[in-house]
């Protein structure tokens, strides 16, 4: 819609006045043969009516309108208008080409954001700053943030509930899984397909760990220190099935044989940079999987995998 | 309203009280409420019709979505047209219809309101008994539409004739105008107009 005509200095000629809403062409377009011209909301909204120029009826199409010629742009822009925030008592007269880039920054502009200054520090617009009170707006401000804590207290519980549920069920289902493993040998197979895939998924999890200092192996763990890395391989989602397993594996006494001795140790020190090692979050260990390490020889590896504890050395 | 529609309005409002057919007398418009959602129109009969030195009021309702759909109009002032209904005052003109175009304004349509009156479309008609005689019976058409100016518009031809027949009805208890709609109806037949208005 176009610049109400009564906002502009002097007389406007009748060429730069739109036909449909009478008002000074806003963004103008125009028809293709005629030349008609109109702002761009008025005549977008009446050819979604009816295909015609307003004028003459003459069939248009909203792809066939185009910009107006630079001489009726330049007019336009020459026109001197009032500033929009004229009856908020702005007395700026601008070229119309400069509006917008007034409208932006008007300092009587009663919508313009202004912070509070008494001490709340929101931000509202100008004209609801006089009736503006900090402690009424804060308490508001308290009373939807705890709505949404309160909503979000309850969608926490919830999940916990159905998490807990989940995992009966889970627990549930392995008991059942177990029970007919024992019973059926296709099953078996199946359960010991699924329980390799765990560990691929788990190990996937981990992050690879660089072993710095071969040397600081420790070949035998002492009980709290395989307490530790236990709990915490159960922590990081370790597959039940293969935690046991794999606390056995961490004492020399249950490496392979490229590895049970200190001498063999020493022999086969070269093969250990082959190893794919990967962290034990936050300790000094490392979990070489068998399925990591199906290139190693079994002189070199067990199932299903070795847990080496360091002194230090791991990155 | 829309502040489209209130803009155009006034400023159309302006255009007619300043142009020349104002000047003329040959058109007015006025305004009914203070939102411009209704106003009040008045045309003159044209010269040479048999609408001439009459005055017709019109009732002009601004919709909301002006001007991207005509406005509502129809006459309060009783008129025999064929475009006109004699009932309701319901007019049928392209313009207020399918064929209004955005451009047009209060002024073009209470002009073109003024060239219907003196260019009937019978072919097209609002009122299909006015349009029947329209066709059938051109001379008893002219006399009832003069006399219809006379009584509704203030037009200056008397019709004695006419009169007398309604004064005769309405002595036998029919309502005037009731008389007057009969009569024109049949051609001012008294007897099959009595017929109709008592059976």
């Amino acid at each position: 819609m176009g610049f109400e005509i009564t906002r502009f200095q002097g007389d406007v000629d009748e060429e730069l006045v739109c036909p449909i809403c009478s008002g000074v062409l806003e963004d103008p377009l125009q028809a293709p043969v005629c030349e008609h011209a109109f702002c761009r909301s008025c005549i977008q909204e009446w050819i979604s009516r009816q295909p015609t120029c307003p004028v003459d009826r003459q069939h248009i199409t909203s792809v066939q309108l185009r910009p107006v010629p630079r001489i009726l742009r330049n007019l336009l822009a020459r026109l001197c208008i009032n500033c929009d925030n004229a009856e908020y008592g702005c007395t700026r007269v601008l070229k119309l080409d400069t509006l917008t880039t007034h409208l932006e920054e008007c300092e009587h502009n009663p919508k313009r954001l202004l912070p509070c200054e008494q001490g709340c520090g929101l931000v509202i617009p100008k004209d609801e700053l006089k009736d503006h009170n900090c402690i009424k707006e804060l308490r508001a401000l308290i009373q939807t943030q705890q709505h949404k804590l309160n909503d979000f207290q309850q969608e926490l519980a919830e999940q916990r509930f159905t998490m807990v549920e989940q995992k009966r069920e889970l627990q549930l289902l392995k008991d059942f899984m177990k029970a007919m493993r024992i019973s059926n040998p296709a099953m078996r197979a199946i359960a010991d397909q699924m329980e390799r895939d765990e560990v691929l998924r788990w190990s996937n999890t981990l992050i690879r760990a660089r072993v710095t200092r071969w040397g600081g192996m420790i070949s035998t763990p002492d009980e709290i220190l395989q307490r530790m890395i236990k709990r915490t391989l159960s922590e990081c989602g370790c597959p039940a099935h293969i935690l046991d397993d794999l606390m056995e594996n961490c004492h020399e006494r249950r490496w392979p044989p490229g590895l049970c001795s200190l001498e063999t140790r020493q022999t086969n020190r070269r093969l250990y940079e082959n190893y794919v090692c990967k962290r034990i979050p936050g300790k000094q260990a490392v979990l070489v999987l068998h399925c990591d390490n199906e290139h190693m020889s079994e002189e070199m590896m067990v199932e299903p995998g070795l847990v080496m504890i360091f002194a230090h050395g791991i990155e | 309203m829309a502040n489209i529609a209130a803009q155009r309005i006034k400023r159309e409002f302006k255009e007619v009280i300043k142009s020349e057919e104002v000047a003329k007398c040959a058109i007015k418009v006025e305004l009914v409420n203070d939102n411009y959602t209704e106003l009040k129109g008045e045309i003159a009969g044209p010269p040479d019709t048999p609408y001439e030195g009459g005055n017709f009021i019109l009732e002009i309702k601004v919709p909301e979505t002006y001007p991207f759909n005509p406005p509502k109009v129809r006459f309060i002032t009783k008129i025999w047209h064929p475009n006109i209904s004699s009932v309701t005052g319901a007019i049928c003109l392209d313009i207020l219809k399918d064929q209004w175009a955005a451009a047009m304004t209060l002024r073009t349509v209470l002009l073109s309101l003024q060239a219907l009156l003196s260019a009937a479309e019978p072919d097209d008609p609002q009122d299909a008994v006015v349009a029947k005689q329209f066709k059938e019976n051109a001379e008893m058409f002219h006399l009832t539409a003069c006399h219809w100016t006379n009584i509704y518009a203030g037009g200056p031809s008397v019709n004695k004739d006419f009169d007398d027949k309604i004064k005769k009805l309405v002595e036998m208890g029919v309502d005037e105008h009731e008389a007057r709609v009969a009569l024109s109806s049949y051609n001012w037949d008294m007897e099959r107009a009595t017929e109709q208005l008592f059976s």
